[in-house]
């Protein structure tokens, strides 16, 4: 199992010290044929990554044929010097990357200090943990309270069976004829309570038209409706 | 004009709710009229003081250009357990190298990046500034004017420097990191 590398660079520098040579004098041949043997094992490498590999593959095979033939004339610049220019180059970025990740393995645990001052924000958040479930309770019993009072229950109306008008038209017809008519226990003996009330109602109004008189002997007893005379005005009777 | 012990004390309660670094200026307004720069500094001196002596869980420490009160690095795991979250994600050996580059040379681009790790650093760059360690500093005016970048005030603040003057310098580096990278 090969050690990871970050890159041809950090390989190339691997094999430097592990061959245990001066960067200043890398014998070029033998660092050569271990790089292309290196990646070669890296079977799995990716395609990207396989490309930067094989630039500086490339690259040292160009710097070793330099040094095998060495061209004539003028006084060459060594060929390995871009090379380990480079590799210095990326040594101090090393250090300087160990350095760096040693002091952030060292400042962890270092946070800032921040006591919960009152924000001078307009959105104020709400700190769950201070509510406890009767307040929610009670919010709810509150919430459910207004809206009741604000939404009544519908009222049910029972359709208009009776009205007073047709009532007061109805006693003014009996009393014409019976002359003395038993209003209680008449009113008693409707089976639709609205139709007593009705009745009571049309038999109130004859009383204050003039139209009809009541009698009664004792609390509680008959009251007898009986015609006046007067005639049931057609005008200003209640339409209820 | 107070005196240096109050003034002290006034510092503490603000860095206390200030949650991040306070530059200098900051105090100096909280404290009010008359308070110096000079008497800033020795009143954070004060303060700096009271908490290393009374072996405190928190620290003063100048960091990105201000001042501020942090938990000490020693309660990590305490914290981390009691405020419920994994540790901080490590920063992998590709993100602290591109961090350096960037931090030594900025501001940078890619392509200059790339060239000193000879490899790729795109990916490396993107999470770098996901994690608000580095920012873009515009475009360099070269062919394609491809985008700088430099480190923030949240790197300054994660590696506890107070500017990047504070930085080691490569020397530094190179002696520390022998026995410091390994062994780390």
């Amino acid at each position: 199992m090969l050690p990871v590398f970050e890159g041809p660079l950090d390989l190339l520098l691997h094999l430097v010290r592990e061959n245990k040579v001066s960067i200043w004098d890398i014998p070029i041949a033998t660092i050569c044929d271990q790089y292309h043997e290196a990646i070669r094992a890296m079977e799995q490498l990716d395609l990207e990554l396989a490309g930067e590999y094989l630039v500086y593959a490339t690259w040292l095979l160009v710097i070793k044929s330099r040094m095998l033939l060495p061209r004539h004339g003028e006084e060459e610049k060594d060929p390995r010097q871009e090379l380990v220019e480079r590799l210095l180059e990326y040594e101090k970025v090393k250090s300087a990357a160990a350095e760096l990740g040693g002091l952030f393995e060292i400042r962890r645990g270092v946070e800032s200090l921040r006591l919960q001052a009152p924000v001078a924000s307009s959105e104020l958040e709400l700190d769950l943990e201070d509510l406890d479930v009767f307040a929610l309770a009670r919010a709810l019993r509150g919430v459910m309270e207004r809206h009741e009072r604000e939404h009544p229950a519908a009222m049910e109306l029972e359709p208009i069976r009776y009205s007073v008008r047709d009532k007061i038209f109805e006693l003014y017809e009996i009393i014409g004829q019976q002359r003395s008519f038993p209003l209680l226990s008449h009113l008693l003996t409707r089976p639709d309570r609205i139709e007593s009330v009705t009745l009571l109602l049309a038999a109130l109004e004859l009383l204050r038209l003039k139209v009809a008189t009541a009698h009664q002997r004792a609390a509680f007893a008959e009251i007898y409706l009986m015609p006046t005379g007067a005639q049931l005005p057609m005008e200003g009777l209640t339409d209820a | 004009m107070l005196e240096a012990h109050a003034l002290a004390a006034l510092i503490e309660a603000v860095l206390a709710v200030a949650g991040e670094a306070v530059p200098l200026d900051g105090l100096e307004a909280a404290a009010g009229d008359g308070v110096g720069r000079e008497a800033v500094e020795e009143a954070i001196e004060i303060v700096r003081q009271r908490h290393e002596q009374a072996g405190s869980g928190l620290f003063l420490e100048r960091v990105a250009g201000g001042v501020r009160l942090a938990t000490r690095p020693e309660h990590e795991g305490a914290l981390r357990a009691f405020l419920g979250y994994r540790s901080k994600a490590r920063l992998s050996q590709a993100a602290l190298e591109t961090l350096a580059i960037i931090a030594y040379r900025q501001p940078v681009t890619l392509p200059e990046i790339s060239f000193v790790r000879g490899v790729n650093c795109a990916g490396v760059v993107r999470t770098l500034l996901e994690r608000k360690l580095v920012i873009i500093a515009g475009r360099k005016q070269v062919v394609g004017t491809p985008l700088l970048y430099r480190t923030s005030k949240e790197f300054l603040v994660q590696f506890g420097l107070s500017d990047l003057a504070a930085l080691p310098t490569p020397e530094e580096a190179e002696q520390g990191s022998d026995g410091g990278a390994d062994g780390a």
